[in-house]
């Protein structure tokens, strides 16, 4: 019975982690999932403290495609910091193959990111 | 006839004034479908600003040893394209995403034409002008040297396909350089091409 009891306040907790971030990768455009699938998104604080984020996909169709991406950075109280990144970039998605996307933050005080991925 | 005259007139009139009402569509940057140019415009700007910005944050040639600023003297950036661009077009959002980055300081003491501010001086002359309070006066020697310069030129290439069809090929090269060892410690190029009619002017 206190085994069930730590198993679920465990549980709680994990969930109440995985809300308090504020970072998340999004298709904008939901029809996109079936093109494309995000494996992973990995992020790290570089020595310089410039945080860096790793997308890796992979495209799921016999075409190849255009995507493109935008990134939201926000400092740790959820400010948003402008940067160029806010613009759309364009990036490949080859057919049957993987793609990455590699970021880094515009300051050391952009710590949270929204990242998201549209059709060309 | 005369009325008929009158009728045609007035017609070709109206006509005149609704095509100089014709509606004006605003630019939304943020999502922006209008159809692409021959030419360089603010999405290919957008583009090879923050391809460079990107690069030179991954690149460690900006992070100072004992973690402060380099500063940044913007040197000169050619314009080698067929077009009439303002390259600060290029480097302005260059320089504002690096003194944002907190890795530059970019003085305006020294620098390519169009990127000193004339106030450094001209203060300083006001050291023998009695109107002035002299201890609010910048004093010599309070300058500092920059560290680091950014140059660079954006190349155009025209090639024709047929008679019909043509490439405009674009290049953004830039260069950081070490001032005390003159060596390039980054290099970027984007490259950004067009392929469309003939008839379409790139310049």
């Amino acid at each position: 019975m206190k085994k069930t009891g730590l198993v679920f306040i465990l549980t709680i907790l994990l969930f109440l982690a995985a809300c308090a971030s504020k970072s998340y990768v999004k298709f904008v455009d939901n029809s996109i999932d079936r093109q494309i699938e995000i494996k992973d998104v990995k992020k790290r604080v570089l020595e310089n403290g410039f945080t860096q984020i790793q997308v890796d996909g992979i495209n799921k169709t016999d075409k190849y495609i255009l995507f493109k991406y935008r990134v939201v950075w926000e400092d740790k109280d959820g400010f948003e910091i402008k940067s160029l990144a806010t613009n759309w970039s364009d990036f490949s998605a080859y057919k049957n193959a993987n793609f990455r996307i590699n970021i880094i933050s515009p300051s050391k005080k952009a710590v949270e990111y929204q990242l998201y991925i549209n059709k060309d | 006839m005369k009325k008929i005259n009158i009728l045609l007139s007035a017609t070709s009139i109206s006509l005149l004034l609704l095509s100089g009402c014709a509606q004006v569509q605003r630019i939304d940057p943020n999502n922006d479908n209008g159809a692409q140019v021959m030419g360089l415009d603010y999405r290919d700007f957008n583009e090879a600003a923050g391809k460079a910005v990107q690069s030179m944050l991954k690149s460690p040639a900006l992070d100072k040893k004992d973690g402060g600023r380099y500063v940044l003297a913007i040197s000169d950036v050619k314009n080698d394209t067929m077009q009439h661009i303002d390259t600060d077009q290029l480097i302005k959002k260059i320089r504002i995403e690096l003194l944002n980055s907190g890795k530059v300081f970019v003085t305006t003491a020294i620098g390519s034409k169009g990127n000193v501010d004339a106030m450094n001086k001209q203060t300083r002359e006001l050291s023998e002008n009695e109107n002035f309070k002299q201890s609010s006066v910048a004093k010599k020697g309070t300058l500092i040297a920059p560290d680091m310069s950014l140059s660079g030129k954006i190349l155009q290439r025209n090639i024709g396909i047929d008679k019909d069809k043509q490439q405009v090929e674009y290049y953004f090269m830039l260069t950081l350089t070490d001032i005390k060892t003159g060596f390039g410690v980054w290099e970027g190029e984007t490259f950004i091409g067009k392929r469309g009619s003939a008839k379409s002017v790139a310049w």
